[in-house]
């Protein structure tokens, strides 16, 4: 994949990556506190930017309360899914925002080490996050912190945050079961910040922006959105409210658009004209923007052999650790495909209702999620390869199979 | 009144079926052999709960309240 990173409005906003350029634009780091720091997260509605979406400020609350030896802070840049890139073309862009949202975080929760997990198939990454922390240490910034470094294995699931953490404490990169939140139980059973890294560089942005923030009243910030185009990932930075017309091309809106990525769902035709890059308004129509990973159709593709297609890339990517993920994906997938081949094969509903919920992590039910869309808004699509016929035209039904 | 809830450590599980010997109530097994578990565990239903979770030979039972 080839990497497009669009200049942005604001986190990407800088004409370079470095630390002299940064702190022209955002001026010195400030380490508010904690009061100021969840107050600030909570009024401008700062959320989680892995994909789940939680409130960065009752993530902070929960890691600050009760009784613990010592609290840590991760900040996850491993970004597992293929479709992604732009924690990538944060850390290459303005890594110095997400260092300083670290260090405000570190501070307002006590903690001297900071873990920064990278991808390590992307070595640029790497080099940038490296090159931001000699910069950094040079100019005798963050004298009180540590940083430590550590390497996510390739894989849809090494980003996951019990992946992670076990990474962290040695074992091998795959998800685990978490009785508790990572802010309750975390690193080594105690209280553990862990975020994406453009949930740090959002809340960096906020404190040092000092009330010019983009966005709308109800979602104030911007969002990093990562648009599959052919083999290309072009990065774009929009801020909250900001009309799909103005991000996707007509014919893109004119096709089905995956939101959310591989675990995400299916924009109809059409869907998103009248709709805006927002949590509220994606609610509307059914959908979550998740990461920020935007998929339109490609041209000529076929939605249902499409999606066939992914799903039997989630199943090759299960850990293989939880049963029903490792015999019911592949089945799923085999279901499925059979589906977009117009065979009458499994019955997709009963396979994906024995996967859902039934695993350590959120794989099996991102990829039920997936197919039960495409199940909902290909239904037209599924009647028509049942009788030997496709809408995107043959050759693309030949290849299903 | 609703009673604590029976969870499975995935990871941990190998679909030996114990949990369904002694607890058919409310586990029952999906076609690989793993656990379907359907319902809360009741206070009647909480020794035999107990006792398959002791049974687990791999520890993947837990009870939650």
């Amino acid at each position: 994949m080839l990497l497009d990173i669009a200049r942005g409005p604001w986190l990407l906003g800088s004409a370079q990556p470095d630390l002299v350029t940064h702190r022209s634009r955002f001026g010195p780091v400030v380490v508010p506190g904690f009061g100021v720091l969840v107050a600030a997260a909570d009024r401008n509605v700062v959320l989680g930017r892995g994909g789940a979406g939680f409130p960065f400020a009752t993530k902070l609350r929960t890691a600050a309360s009760g009784r613990a030896l010592r609290r840590h802070v991760v900040v996850n840049v491993s970004e597992g899914e293929p479709a992604s890139s732009k924690d990538a073309a944060l850390m290459v862009t303005a890594p110095h925002l997400v260092l300083d949202g670290a260090v405000m975080v570190a501070d307002a929760l006590g903690v001297r080490t900071v873990h920064l997990v990278v991808p390590d198939e992307h070595a640029f990454v790497t080099e940038a996050v490296t090159r931001a922390l000699a910069e950094r240490a040079e100019a005798g910034e963050d004298r009180r912190l540590r940083w430590r470094l550590h390497r996510a294995s390739t894989g849809f699931v090494s980003g996951e945050s019990s992946a992670v953490l076990e990474l962290i404490e040695g074992r091998e990169n795959l998800p685990v079961v978490s009785w508790h939140p990572a802010a309750v139980k975390g690193l080594h059973g105690q209280p553990t910040l862990l975020s994406n890294a453009e949930s740090f560089a959002q809340l960096a942005a906020v404190v040092l922006a000092e009330g010019r923030i983009p966005g709308t009243e109800a979602e104030p910030g911007t969002r990093l959105l990562s648009i599959t185009r052919g083999n290309r990932i072009a990065v774009q930075e929009v801020p909250h409210g900001t009309r799909w017309q103005a991000v996707l091309t007509d014919e893109e809106l004119d096709r089905p658009v995956l939101i959310g990525g591989y675990h995400g769902q299916w924009a109809p035709a059409g869907a998103l004209r009248e709709a805006a890059v927002s949590v509220a308004s994606m609610q509307d129509l059914g959908l979550v923007l998740g990461a920020g990973v935007v998929i339109p159709l490609p041209v000529g593709a076929c939605g249902l052999t499409y999606t066939a297609q992914v799903t039997r890339y989630l199943a090759g990517e299960s850990a293989g650790r939880c049963g029903p993920c490792f015999n019911g994906l592949p089945a799923l997938a085999t279901a499925f495909g059979d589906l977009a081949a117009g065979r009458v094969g499994a019955d997709v509903q009963e396979l994906a209702d024995l996967v859902r919920g039934r695993g350590a992590c959120a794989h099996p039910d991102g990829t039920v999620r997936l197919v039960s869309s495409a199940w909902t808004v290909f239904e037209a699509e599924i009647a028509l390869h049942r009788v030997g016929r496709c809408s995107a035209g043959e050759s693309n039904f030949s290849r299903s199979a | 009144m609703s009673g604590q809830r029976l969870e499975v450590d995935w990871p941990s599980c190998q679909a030996r079926g114990l949990c369904h010997e002694l607890l058919p109530e409310i586990v029952a097994l999906d076609r690989w052999g793993y656990p379907l578990v359907h319902g809360d565990v009741t206070p009647e239903l909480v020794g035999a709960a107990k006792a398959a979770m002791k049974a687990c030979p791999r520890n993947a039972l837990r009870l939650r309240a």
